[in-house]
Formats: structure tokens, sequence, C-alpha cells
């Protein structure tokens, strides 16, 4: 499948915050922003859905929490008492430091994983620039043709609005 | 100027409120006199417990808008005239604490009978001298009351001189203002509030007060700014990007709180020392004992699990009730913490203790709603403050 897009590449990032904005209200689809770094406010000029991630996080904490509790019951009442300073087997106020530190690294790691998978990174995955210096100083949005009447035109003027470096129309084969 | 007049209009609106307010402390505070002489035992512990209550509020402005400077926060600045406005409730806090030290400092058991323990009985001695420490409560409140005045006195002159001069000035004086308030807050709630058990000592205790003072601090901070939008003043400037961030401050600060105070507990279950586990005891069973859980359920449990969502933040509403959870859970702390030595078999609420809590909540609503009243609504010479108005959630 291949489809036409449009680049426009901006100098800072509130012509791309404008830009977006503009593009979103009139329709235009838009595929993605790409910044150097991360820009207050873009997700809700994009329209981007709340992110799942912390319902993620927050579910792989409970697991964490609770397997580890699981097991610090069953390793010192069920499977090798021992007495440790004439403390109660079922000692909760010990266990609680261990059973956080676990359910932090489960939380964490579990998230870091999700987030690895959602955005399809992987090592040794070679990055795809869709323009030179993204990683540097340009901020670069991409809208897609989404419709017969696509005008290349109305884009052009549309992104010319917020002073951008350059507007470049692509043909992308996948 | 039109500014002075939709203030004044925004006043007036809130006027019945503050005179409620007014009234409610002032018949509190007869009640409380009344008790004085009815009830000297009980009355005294509930104004003491009200007034560390009230300065705790008080210092709790203070430090926020010193924190807010020392990090250069632009955010909050927006809520900087709040919490300038909560520190107002600092001079009313120190002349309860001032009151009960004059009239009634038998409430400190070593006054009468001076602590004789092993090792460090000179010291302790020495320190728990009524003259020296009448003498230190005084260095700690004037320390606090010098740094709020000078703090306030510029960010008041930034709305006509304009410009970053004063903002630098500010964020000097708050830095060393955090320094000095680290070591006198230490001091002061060991002072009085650990030596109403003068043979128990906990060295994470000032940090557990703090932790406490400022999370409840917060939770009025955000109903004082919630109360303010829906009348009117901050209506547009504040908004859920700012919701979004007290909300995370709240989160974060019970998160400590709980975990301070897990620190202190568990260290003294684990060593299980007579002298430590006393305190822990004694707060844990008997009628306690459901404070004691009701405490850690209204301080972390329900407001953590409340505010975590990001949607709960910043909607005005639950995060109003997380506050409201906070600072009921902050009376439950500080009624452990204070009134369990006077009542050992199980807590004794009276009729005092409801009187120095209305007593407290219609002097801070009063105090603070005058105080924001009397100046802009905003710091409007400060370079930052468009910024801090689009602030991104």
């Amino acid at each position: 499948m291949s489809r036409r897009v449009v680049l426009g590449i901006f100098e800072n990032e509130s012509s791309l915050l404008k830009a977006t904005r503009e593009s979103r209200q009139s329709g235009v689809k838009i595929v993605d922003a790409y910044t150097p770094y991360a820009v207050h406010g873009l997700d809700e000029a994009m329209g981007l859905r709340p992110s799942r991630l912390p319902w993620v996080c927050f579910g792989a904490a409970i697991v964490g929490l609770a397997l580890k509790l699981w097991f610090e019951y069953w390793a010192t009442m069920t499977d090798w008492p021992i007495n440790i300073g004439g403390k109660p087997w079922d000692s909760l106020p010990a266990f609680v430091p261990v059973t956080f530190e676990v359910m932090v690294l489960a939380a964490g790691l579990t998230t870091v994983f999700a987030f690895l998978v959602i955005s399809r990174l992987r090592p040794a995955k070679r990055p795809v620039l869709v323009a030179s210096g993204i990683t540097d100083n340009r901020f670069v949005l991409v809208l897609e043709e989404n419709d017969a009447h696509w005008d290349f035109r109305r884009i052009q003027t549309l992104l010319q609005k917020h002073e951008p470096v350059a507007v470049e129309e692509r043909f992308e084969g996948e | 100027m039109n500014h002075s007049a939709t203030r004044e209009r925004f006043a007036l609106r809130l006027a019945p409120l503050l005179r409620q307010a007014t009234i409610a402390a002032g018949v509190a505070a007869a009640v409380l006199i009344a008790g004085m002489f009815v009830a000297p035992e009980r009355a005294w512990v509930s104004l003491w417990m009200g007034s560390f209550l009230l300065i705790c509020l008080g210092l709790a402005g203070l430090f926020f808008v010193a924190l807010q400077y020392a990090s250069g926060a632009v955010w909050s600045i927006v809520l900087r005239r709040v919490g300038e406005a909560m520190s107002s409730a600092l001079p009313a806090g120190a002349v309860g604490i001032l009151l009960v030290l004059i009239a009634h400092p038998s409430l400190f058991p070593w006054y009468h009978h001076p602590v004789h323990t092993e090792g460090w009985a000179a010291f302790k001695h020495a320190w728990l001298s009524y003259p020296f420490f009448f003498a230190r409560a005084l260095i700690y409140i004037a320390v606090w009351l010098g740094f709020g005045w000078a703090i306030r006195r510029n960010s008041n002159r930034q709305d006509n001189e304009s410009g970053p001069e004063l903002s630098r000035r500010n964020t000097r004086l708050s830095v060393i203002f955090m320094v000095a308030f680290a070591f006198t807050f230490w001091l002061a709630s060991t002072d009085w509030v650990m030596t109403l058990e003068p043979h128990w000592s906990s060295t994470i205790f000032g940090i557990y007060n703090f932790s406490g003072m400022f999370v409840a601090g917060v939770a009025a901070l955000a109903l004082v700014t919630i109360a303010l939008r829906n009348v009117g003043p901050l209506r547009g400037t504040v908004t859920g990007a700012h919701f979004l961030d007290l909300g995370r401050l709240l989160v974060a600060f019970s998160t400590f709180w709980m975990y301070i105070w897990f620190s202190q507990y568990m260290l003294i279950w684990y060593t299980n020392f007579n002298e430590e586990t006393a305190y822990m005891l004694l707060r844990s069973s008997h009628g306690w004992g459901k404070l004691f859980v009701l405490n850690v359920i209204l301080n972390w449990g329900v407001p953590f699990l409340l505010l975590l969502p990001r949607a709960n933040k910043k909607n005005p509403h639950t995060l109003a009730a997380g506050a409201v959870i906070l600072l009921a859970g902050r009376i439950v702390d500080v009624y452990l913490l204070i009134a369990a030595p006077f009542s050992p078999q199980s807590p004794v609420p009276s009729v005092w203790d409801f009187a120095a809590l209305v007593l407290v909540a219609g002097v801070f609503i009063t105090l603070t709603f005058r105080t924001f009243f009397s100046s802009e609504p905003v710091p409007l010479g400060d370079p930052l403050l468009p910024e801090s108005v689009h602030s991104h959630a």
C-alpha cells in the first residue's frame, strides 16, 4: 500500500503546535509529529487519546505485590520457618520493604517492556528519520492524504501560515 | 482602578462565608475559654492541638511559596498568592502556641517532674528547662514570621515594579529560609510534640511532622484554590493543568508521609525496646487502635488510590474530595500525636476538641481569604506569570 504524505518542517515548537492544532481543526489526518524533545501540549493538539500505559503499570504493581507477599508468607510460615529475634512467622512489617521493592521492580520493568512493544522498538532496530534535524533542532508534522479531494496547495497554504522551513510532499511505498 | 473593583466584587460574594467563619471562630473561642475553667485538663490540650494545626497550616503556605521560588517552578506562580495568604495564619497560630506556653506550661510532664534519663540526663535536663524551652519557641516563631514577612513584602512590591530583580531576591530568601526552616521545624516539633512524652524519642520525628504538615498544607491550598476559582478571582487563570500538578504533589507527599510513618514504625517494631515500643503500644491498642489504623487509611490509603488516575487529579471535584480526606487524616494524626498521652486508655473526644477545630477552621478561612483579597490575585509583576497561566498538563 502506498500513501501520500506532506511534511511540514518547523524551527520551533510553538509553530509546530499551532500548525498541528489548525490541521486537526480543518480535518486533515495527522500521521505523527517528530520533535527533538517532549513538547508539552502536543498530545492534546494532535488529539491523542490518553495513554493506557499507566494501567499496565498499575496492574503489574498489583501482581508484583501479590506474588511477593504470597512468597514471603509461604517461605517464612510454611516452607522454612526460622526464629528471627523472637518475631512471629507472619511478620508483615518485616515483609513490607522487600514487597515494596519487588512491586516497583515489577511495575517498572513491565512498563518499560510494554512501552517498547507498543512503540515497536527493539534493539538493533534501524532508525528511520523522516527528515534530517528532528533529533537536533527541527520539528516535523506529518499529514496524510485521507480523501479524494486532497489538495496539496490547500495543505501548503495551511502550513505556510506557521513559517515552516520547508513543506515537502512524499509518496511512501510500503 | 478596574482591578480593585472586580476584586471587591469577588470579596463581596465571599463576604457571607467569611462572616460565618469569623462568628464561628468567635463562638468556638468563647467555648474554649469556658473550657479552661470547666475542664482545664482537657481544654488546654485541645487548644494546643488547635494551635499546632494552625501554625502548621500557615507554615505550609510559606513553605510552599519558598519551595516554588527555590526550585524555580513556573506552573505554581498563579498559586503563589494563595500560599502567601495561607501564611497569614502563622501569627495566629503563634499566638495560640505562646498562650499555652505562658499560661499552661504544665501540659508538659517535664515541667513539674524534671527528666532523669541515664546517659543523656544532663543534656535533657538543660534542654527541657522552661526558660530555654520558651526562648527557643520565640526564636522559631521569630524566624518564621521574619521570613514570611520579607518574602510577602517583596512579592507584593513586584506588582508595581515588575522585573526579575525581586523574584531573584525572593529566591535567595527562600533558599535561606528552607535551611533555617529545616532546623527550626525539626526542633519545634520535637519541643512541642515529642516532649509531651519526654522518655520517648525518635530521630525521624521532625521529618514525620514535616511530611504531615506539608501534605495537609497542600490539601488546604488546593481547597482554597478551588474555592477561589469557583467564586471568581482565579477563574480562567487556574486550569486543569494546575490541579493536575497540585494532585501530583498530594499523591507524592501523602506517599512520603506513609514512607516516613512506616520507617518510624518498623524500626521501633524491629528493635523492640521497651522505652520505644511504649509509644506505639499506647497508640495501637485499647481504644486508640482504631484511630491508629484510620490514620493510615485517611492519610495515604484512600487519597492515594483516589488521586492516582490522572483524570481525578485534574478534576476539581475529586481533587477537593482527596484534599478533604487528607485534612481529616491530618486531624486524626495530630490527635494521635498530642492527645494520646493525656488519656492513655482510649480517646476522649470532647466538646473542647471540637471547639478548637472550629476555631482553627474559622481563623484559617477568615485570615486566608481576607489576606488574599488585600492584594492582587496573582503576582502581576512576575515576568514568568504568562507562562504559568498557560501551563500544560
